[in-house]
């Protein structure tokens, strides 16, 4: 084998709690292991180089959502971007775009997911509120079954937050994530939303019409979700919905 | 400091966090979540296979019902679960499962007709019923006699957290994020909540309940190489051993996965044995039949891991940098259905290995996956030494799985765990009131106050990061998956010292708010306690049960240890737990200890062992009604529950007459 | 950090609001803005070809005038020149029906047009690009396409002559230099957007190949078309008899 590589990490650091503190690039240079991930780099440079180096790890597995950030100008899952994938041994690390930062590249996705959840109400609203659990529950054809799972895949990284040219511009745009959601719970039958239900949700500027499929969303999506698609979907429903209204 | 009061505080927003505190808002009580990172990233999310529940709608499930799942799941602890606890979850897994359908999880379903499925690496044509078209499939997992497993491809664990997170937030659960629970505040008798430090500002804050659940789950990082996620340090577990009242239970049972990723450790479901991979060794050589001929790679899982190890000491391991592995092959369920049912695996696969599973074998080797072990609790879910401290899920040994978990049974134990608790933790609210000793509280808060200033001001010299390396170290090379009393020796001693050296940890990075090097500090210290219970129990037990194996003691022995090992702290300045044990009656066992059916039968039986078996046959021949199994169940063990889980649950083939066992 | 993070529910916009914003007038918007820029590309597209039949000679693109004027209606065979004054007309509608949905897009505010080249900068990706490039095209052509709508009212008069005497000696050159770039990059983008926009298909990447194809195709088109305007132009004297056929 070659001898290991020198890897150069540009990172971005800034405490906005420390009002004497002012965001910069701090480069941290380090030996190259085997299978080595942003995981394990940023890890060894807060082991060995800084302790105080703010970032977001929970299952290092790529199933968890908490590690987004850009890397080389590419926002995904810092967890299982491998080393090896920058040939120039050049790395630059930044924080997620449109969310409140923490520090460095610690920023607030959390805070984020959970107001967008209780502002487009994103959870099943169930159609048969009576339900028993101790008896057999009611079927489901089985590929709307694979089919909302195939929707429900999301992990709310933010990356398509982030990846989004017109969120970026326009704060108050719900984002792929959020119509990616309300397309789920729009094909699920057992949800007793109507169409005009989301479209007093998502039927406007901030929502579904806001978009305009610049499609950072499924280009960057880590879970090749088909944003694409669904929002298209979303659009033509709601479209035809308002003809009801 | 602040001081927040509510009803039910519940510490930890997994699965059976969350539930507990649905359970908790349901009945009116005012309900507080605290959690280190946004709920939806809690660790239940990673749970990949499923989730055991006896519905018996598909055709390899039929006959299934609640005594077979008990019966599993008791054989699996190797007789170490507490038996009415297995009865009350075995019971409720199949109405939480449907709940979960209520609440949006898109279980995987049944179709009519055909389908080609790999069993025993053969391919074989199951006949699903029509009547069971569309209602919740199963699949296969180790140590079960039915297909038992609910699943939704192979992200369960991901739908029912998002499922049971979603419902949280319709009821306006609120969840303080990044907020670090450090101690609890308790009064020798009663627990009174917690102190709280916010991982974002650094402020200190006392959150008082008049109940609080301690679902924080496992401890898994006190291992070098662990598939759990980072999070998973046993602070839960160390907020109860630090009360010095509070005891652990069974903490030396931890369960090894057979396979986790080689050298990451990051899992790869028991779906796909479930499906039909195998393990084969360097030679390609499918090994697993030679050792278990009848369940081969679905044996109980702490049986394939110490068949692995045995296989690999044989040099029979593929060499590699990182030490000796095996392989998975999954490459006989084919394309479609790796990019269905395990794209999971397969993602994992692509971009921590390179490698394609659907024509690629995956390099794994047993790594720590589950701890059994945790606060001990009654089966009400409570602390039998510390009013008002509950404890469920992973974090808890409520003890359902005694010493060795079954696959799809930890996604079971926290919805399951999760709902009839949470109804105990509500009925306990109601029935006690908020007790308020303002001093009390800060005196607990000055405690903390006064760790972080040592930690920032003193002047110790030993790092965080460190001591936490050595102590994985020592648990990965001493306390893995074969022990013996001399390396069990090593540990203790060494981990003591450990101990002894985190009393002068400093700091580099001297901030009160945001401070990572802080908070490996904070958790340092309260990790090594939590590690030498594990050790501490490991090395007294001279038995090998469930998935404690101990090959100086390599039998299990009913007659000196049917019993639970209790761990708890004397005192602040202690380097060594204290263990106590708590014996398990054989006389109240609906199932008396036999033989698990896996490799020599060499236990040493209790002395009540024949004898309850003798009672068990004269009170089944004095019963009126023989053939009603719920009688005999009756007659046997009578457990409790909330009165609302009491009705039995309904089946397809209650119904319909469907014919089970129809493999072609 | 705020003790209970239940936040305040965020404003939507009003479903109870009248007139435009209602938010009826967001689904139409929408739909209007697709519809109109989907008739405008096809018409591009007609028109460029319909132009460059010049590149056949003055004959063929004589017909072809005659033919789009309604020289078959009248009696002369020589058309109705009113006819393209009132085509351009209801262009002119069609492209201010167009923009005024068109402008909801813009950045309006400093900070939004910042937020926008920083994301660019940052996180550079090729969609984004098309969509700047596209809304730059759009800018320039809220102010081209008019001049040309109006030029074409005021002197309606087409043929391989007329067309070439306004090119060159009207200097229409410089108009048709900086508005053919512009309008087929945002028309065929537009068309491309738009067909993913509304799921028309799933076929994505293989659209944009296409697009890009089309662009290029029509860029050379047009610049042959110019180039035989200019051509045409230059050999004519003035004044500048109009073309007859046949001789």
């Amino acid at each position: 084998m070659s001898q290991a590589r020198q890897l150069t990490f540009s990172i971005f650091r800034y405490d906005p709690q420390d009002p004497n503190d002012k965001p910069q690039m701090v480069r941290y240079v380090i030996t190259e292991t085997p299978g080595m991930t942003v995981f394990i780099a940023l890890n060894k440079i807060r082991e060995t180089q800084d302790p105080s180096l703010q970032f977001d790890f929970v299952c290092r597995a790529g199933i968890c959502g908490s590690c987004a950030m850009v890397i080389n100008g590419k926002p995904t899952l810092a967890c299982r971007t491998l080393t090896a994938n920058f040939p120039s041994a050049e790395i630059k690390l930044m924080p997620l775009p449109g969310f409140e930062l923490i520090g460095d590249l610690s920023v607030n996705t959390g805070k984020f997911m959970r107001e967008l959840a209780e502002r487009l109400q994103l959870w099943l609203h169930p159609n048969d509120t009576d339900m028993d659990i101790h008896r057999i529950e009611a079927p489901m054809a089985p590929e709307e079954a694979a089919k909302l799972y195939e929707l429900e895949r999301c992990v709310e990284c933010g990356v398509c937050v982030s990846a989004c040219a017109t969120k970026q511009m326009r704060d108050t745009f719900v984002g792929a994530v959020g119509l990616m959601k309300i397309a789920r719970f729009e094909l699920d039958s057992r949800d007793s939303r109507t169409s005009d239900d989301f479209y007093h949700v998502i039927g406007n500027q901030d929502g579904v019409f806001g978009c305009m499929t610049l499609l950072g969303c499924q280009d960057a999506c880590p879970k090749n979700l088909p944003h694409m698609q669904q929002i298209a979907y979303l659009r033509r429903k709601m479209t035809l919905s308002v003809t009801n209204l | 400091m602040k001081i927040i009061y509510t009803d039910s505080l519940v510490v930890g927003a997994g699965l059976a966090g969350l539930r507990v505190a649905i359970a908790s808002k349901e009945r009116g009580l005012d309900t507080i979540v605290l959690s280190l990172i946004p709920a939806k990233r809690s660790h239940s999310v990673a749970a990949q296979g499923g989730m055991q529940a006896s519905l018996a709608n598909t055709v390899s499930g039929m006959g299934d019902n609640e005594d077979v799942h008990f019966q599993d799941t008791v054989k699996g602890s190797d007789w170490g679960c507490d038996q009415n606890v297995a009865r009350m979850f075995t019971h409720c897994a199949p109405k939480a499962v449907r709940e979960l359908a209520h609440w949006g999880v898109p279980w995987s379903r049944v179709s009519q007709g055909d389908r080609e499925v790999i069993v025993n690496a053969q391919k074989v044509t199951l006949t699903e019923a029509k009547e069971a078209h569309g209602l919740i499939n199963a699949r296969d997992f180790g140590g079960t006699q039915k297909w038992r497993t609910c699943y939704t491809a192979d992200g369960t664990g991901h739908s029912l957290l998002y499922a049971v997170d979603n419902r949280a937030i319709s009821m306006g659960i609120p969840v303080h994020e990044r907020m670090e629970a450090l101690k609890i505040i308790h009064d020798g008798k009663r627990c009174h909540g917690v102190i709280a430090r916010c991982l974002i500002t650094g402020e200190i804050r006392a959150y008082v309940a008049k109940s609080t659940t301690i679902a924080t789950g496992g401890y898994g990082r006190i291992y070098e190489v662990s598939t759990n996620a980072i999070i998973c340090e046993g602070i839960g577990q160390a907020l109860a051993l630090e009360t010095g009242v509070a005891t652990l239970g069974n903490m030396e049972a931890v369960q090894f996965h057979p396979t986790a990723i080689v050298p990451v450790g990051i899992l790869t479901t028991e779906g796909c044995r479930g499906d039909g991979g195998v393990l084969r060794d360097k030679d390609g050589y499918r090994f697993m039949p030679d050792y278990e001929p009848d369940k081969k790679e679905l044996a109980s899982r702490d049986v394939v891991s110490r068949r692995m190890t045995e296989h690999m000491r044989k040099g029979k391991g593929v060499n590699s940098p990182y030490g000796p592995h095996l392989w998975l092959d999954i490459t006989l369920l084919g394309q479609k259905h790796i990019d269905t049912n395990l794209r999971e695996v397969k993602e994992i696969c692509q971009h921590f290995l390179g490698i394609d599973p659907v024509t690629e074998w995956i390099p794994v080797r047993p790594t720590q996956h589950y701890s059994m072990g945790g606060i001990r609790t009654k089966p009400n879910g409570e602390s039998p030494q510390l009013s008002g401290l509950f404890s469920v899920g992973e974090a808890a040994c409520w003890d359902m799985h005694g010493f060795n978990r079954l696959g799809g049974n930890s996604l079971a134990e926290a919805v399951v765990g999760g709902m009839i608790i949470g109804q105990y933790v509500a009925d306990f609210c109601e029935h006690t009131s908020l007790n308020i000793d303002t001093q009390l509280i800060e005196s607990f808060g000055q405690q903390i106050d006064a760790e972080i200033n040592q930690l920032i001001d003193g002047n110790g010299t030993e790092k965080a990061i460190t001591l936490k390396q050595e102590m994985q170290k020592i648990m990965m090379d001493y306390v893995g998956i074969f022990r013996n009393g001399a390396q069990l020796d090593q540990a203790v001693k060494a981990l003591s010292e450990l101990l002894m050296r985190s009393h002068n940890i400093g700091l580099t990075c001297k901030k009160r708010h945001a401070n990572p090097e802080l908070v490996d500090a904070l958790r340092v210290k309260r990790m090594l306690k939590v590690a030498l219970t594990v050790a501490c129990g490991a090395n007294a037990r001279t038995e090998s049960r469930g998935a404690h194996s101990r090959e100086d003691y390599p039998e299990r022995n009913d007659r000196d240890w049917l019993n639970r090992t209790l761990s708890s702290w004397p005192d602040e300045n202690a380097l060594l737990p204290t263990l106590t044990y708590e014996a398990i009656d054989v006389m109240g066992m609906e199932l008396p200890p036999g033989y698990r059916g896996y490799g020599i039968n060499n236990a040493i039986a209790h002395p009540d062992t024949q004898k309850r078996q003798q009672q068990i046959e004269q009170i089944l021949t004095e019963l009126n009604n023989p053939s009603d199994r719920h009688a005999k169940q009756a007659a046997l063990m009578p457990y409790e529950l909330p009165d609302q889980f009491k009705p039995a649950n309904q089946r397809l083939f209650d119904n319909v007459d469907v014919k089970g066992d129809t493999a072609k | 950090m705020a003790a209970n993070p239940l936040p305040a529910k965020a404003v939507l916009s009003s479903n109870h609001a009248k007139g435009f914003s209602h938010p009826i007038w967001a689904a139409r918007a929408d739909r209007l803005q697709s519809a109109t820029g989907v008739l405008l590309g096809l018409f591009l597209i007609m028109h460029l070809h319909f132009e460059s039949s010049i590149l056949f000679g003055k004959e063929v693109f004589y017909q072809v005038a005659q033919f789009l004027e309604g020289g078959i209606f009248s009696e002369t065979g020589h058309g109705f020149p009113i006819l393209t004054q009132i085509f351009s007309a209801f262009m002119l509608l069609i492209v201010l029906v167009h923009a005024v949905f068109a402008l909801r897009r813009f950045p309006t505010q400093i900070g939004q047009w910042r937020a926008l080249r920083q994301q660019m900068q940052f996180l550079p990706h090729e969609d984004t690009k098309i969509w700047f490039w596209q809304m730059i095209s759009g800018f320039l052509l809220f102010f081209l396409v008019p001049v040309h709508l109006f030029a074409m009212m005021t002197n309606p008069e087409i043929g391989p002559h007329l067309s070439a005497e306004r090119v060159v000696h009207h200097n229409a050159w410089m108009l048709y230099v900086l508005l053919l770039p512009a309008v087929t990059v945002h028309a065929i983008f537009g068309l491309y957007r738009v067909s993913i926009k509304w799921g028309l298909t799933t076929q994505r990447f293989a659209l944009l190949k296409l697009a890009k194809v089309l662009l290029a195709y029509l860029m050379v088109l047009g610049v042959a078309s110019l180039v035989a305007y200019i051509i045409i132009g230059r050999s004519l004297s003035l004044p500048v008899v109009p073309f007859v056929p046949g001789l």
